[in-house]
């Protein structure tokens, strides 16, 4: 009896040992796996007063204001492979009685321009101030021109300005990023 | 990113293993269960493992999810099924893996009664919880979870490459009793640890008077990592240069710590047996080669605030983008500490209680598989509870166990054993003594062994003795 025991132990053992497998599973789809965050992030953000657009010492209208910021992510080479889309969404409130012509200049680290957008923006009144929405999307080839830029330029134009011009122009700016690894 | 993820989910099912050696535990016939508990009784005069091949152990587990819940072969999509195991998992769940490799082993039993046994093994210990937040938000991104804080505490991990040296006393003190000690020597040649990291990360929409329209704020963040080993691998060029540095730590050459094993035996009459045994009690005290990153502060990130200075031709404008890495490395810094810390062990607890009938005696005159004295039993059925500490409390496990000589070149072991990987894990133990050679093979979750990828945890040990029973 115990030889019979020992004799299927040992079978046993053995089957074990060449049947173990993995089974009814397909490796292959790990090409598929694809991570897809869709990431908010807050951009730029700036509260011009109406003052900054007239130059009391020589008493002339400042038609143009700039300001540049580099954003050094943009051109990263993990995004540039990676990033599928950006929405770019600007929330101006304005409370200055003019309208503005806002544009954004992005730039490559040699100050070639890879990619423009711009909006213009409502007329408000310094006791009730205005919301211009713009949305600026960006998808395919575009995104190759974006994420060439490792910086971008913010020009704000008002068609006329004086030294009695009161209010504010606020901009609130988030992207969202649809990503792919 | 991608293949990081892939990385980690081929693991599954693999690597991911406990500790636990339950078929191996009270299997007397194997000198190896003397290393699970130093106070078992032992039936042998001498016994010395072949070098190399006296115990090869491979264990991994992972508890919330296994190969073939991701890579099964169907019509779904592989990202759908990582979508759902992902808000499956618990963030208790984990990843674990093992590997023993014994280079020696021996024992010998002194005119003194007393049986010694020492040795060397090298062993590789992984365990990580699944950060379940941060799992989400690098897979689903921070869009659909505003207000929601993303626990940074989730992050727990360790993992230790060492070298152990052992020696061992086991005596039967009375006719009821048998205890043992076993003193180990660690020699650490790589080790690192992030354990006890607090803080989250949250988007919230912001109101009228936020800044921009959102705030990303990171609060109360104290996340830390804890190497040894690793600083001066940095440097080295290639793998082999790493590989030669690493196993030039094996000989006493990395960090040391000390530690002991205790364990008894107990008969409590003839058929019921009592044991216990505590291992790895014991730390490594890691100073040499210790480099430790830690990140702590809160802050809230509201985007770049343009000025729009008045600028003359030429001048530039100020380095907002610079400022603002230089503020969040104020607000959050990243120190680097070279402090030696104290690693403990993590101490592993087997209990064992068995009902041993039928007297063995293969040849009538000579009972050769009992020179320790005591009664050995052809069958022992019995419960057995296994514990490890790990870093977020204790992972426990009972087996209901069968044990049978058949032979007095024989026996074998069977287990049914309930932890954090499944309810359904049947293990199976065999021992073969051919002449002098012993070898033993011990493996378990053999339900699946039809299909491994279904199986949550993989555990196997096998390894080849030369024992002598004659004085």
């Amino acid at each position: 009896m115990n030889k019979t025991i020992s004799h299927s132990i040992y079978m046993v053992c053995a089957c074990l040992l060449f049947s173990a497998c993995i089974k009814d599973t397909d490796f292959d789809q790990a090409e598929e796996i694809a991570l897809t965050p869709i990431v908010e992030l807050d951009l730029i953000y700036f509260n011009l007063r109406a003052d900054q657009f007239y130059d009391t010492i020589n008493s002339t209208p400042v038609l143009t204001v700039t300001d540049t910021t580099e954003i050094k992510f943009l051109d990263d080479s993990s995004l540039q492979e990676s990033l599928k889309r950006a929405e770019f969404y600007f929330k101006f409130t304005n409370s200055i009685p003019r309208t503005f012509q806002v544009d954004f200049q992005f730039l490559s680290e040699t100050n070639d321009t890879t990619y423009v957008a711009g909006t213009s923006v409502i007329e408000g009144m310094p006791a009730a101030p205005v919301i211009t929405e713009f949305i600026e999307n960006v998808e395919e080839d575009d995104i190759l021109r974006l994420t060439q830029a490792n910086k971008v330029v913010v020009s704000v134009t008002i068609p006329s300005s004086n030294e009695s011009l009161e209010g504010t122009l606020n901009l609130k700016s988030k992207t969202t990023y649809f990503l792919e690894y | 990113m991608r293949y990081l993820f892939t990385f980690i989910l081929s693991l599954l099912g693999f690597f991911a293993i406990s500790q636990n050696k339950q078929i191996l535990y009270g299997f007397d016939d194997v000198p190896q269960s003397l290393m699970l508990n130093p106070g078992s009784k032992v039936t042998q005069q001498k016994h010395f493992g072949i070098p190399f091949l006296s115990q090869i152990h491979f264990n991994g587990g992972s508890s919330g999810v296994s190969v073939y819940d991701i890579f099964k072969d169907g019509n779904d999509n592989i990202n759908d099924r990582i979508t759902q195991k992902l808000f499956e998992m618990k963030n208790t769940d984990f990843f674990t893996a093992t590997q023993q490799l014994e280079l020696l082993n021996f024992g010998w039993r002194a005119k003194n009664e007393i049986y010694f046994s020492g040795g060397i093994y090298q062993e590789f210990d992984f365990i990580s919880y699944f950060p379940k937040d941060l799992a989400i938000l690098a897979w689903e991104g921070n869009r659909d979870y505003l207000d929601y804080q993303f626990d940074l505490g989730e992050i727990s991990t360790t993992g230790d490459f060492l070298t152990v040296y052992h020696f061992g006393l086991n005596k039967q003190i009375t006719n009821k009793l048998t205890v043992g000690a076993r003193l180990k020597v660690y020699s650490s040649m790589f080790s690192y640890r992030s354990v006890n990291n607090s803080g989250t990360f949250t988007t919230r929409l912001g109101d009228e008077s936020s800044e921009n329209i959102y705030e990303h704020t990171v609060e109360n963040a104290d996340v830390s990592v804890e190497t040894s080993g690793y600083a001066s691998l940095r440097d080295l060029d290639g793998a082999s240069q790493v590989t030669n540095e690493i196993l030039g730590r094996a000989f006493f050459g990395g960090n040391i710590g000390v530690g002991v094993d205790l364990g008894f035996n107990y008969d409590i009459n003839d058929a019921w047996t009592l044991t216990g045994s505590a291992q790895d009690v014991g730390a490594i005290f890691h100073s040499k080669d210790v480099e430790s990153y830690r990140a702590h502060g809160t802050y809230t990130l509201d985007g770049i605030n343009l000025i729009f200075p008045p600028l003359s031709e030429g001048d530039s404008t100020f380095p907002y983008y610079d400022d603002l890495e230089d503020e969040i490395e104020r607000e959050i810094p990243i120190d680097t500490l070279t402090n030696s810390y104290t690693q403990f062990r993590p101490v592993k607890i087997n209990a064992g209680i068995s009902y041993g009938f039928g007297r063995f005696s293969v040849s009538g005159e000579c009972d050769c598989l009992n020179k320790g004295g005591g009664t050995l039993h052809k069958q022992n059925v019995g419960l057995q509870f296994y514990s490890i500490f790990r870093p977020k409390g204790p992972q426990m496990a009972g087996t209901l166990f069968y044990h049978r000589r058949i032979t007095n070149y024989l026996s074998a072991k069977a287990t049914y054993t309930v932890d954090s990987y499944s309810f359904s894990n049947v293990g199976l133990g065999v021992s073969a003594a051919i002449g002098n050679v012993n070898f033993y093979l011990a493996a378990d979750n053999l339900i699946r062994y039809g299909n491994l990828a279904k199986a949550k945890s993989v555990s196997l040990q096998l390894g080849f003795n030369i024992i002598i029973d004659e004085e």
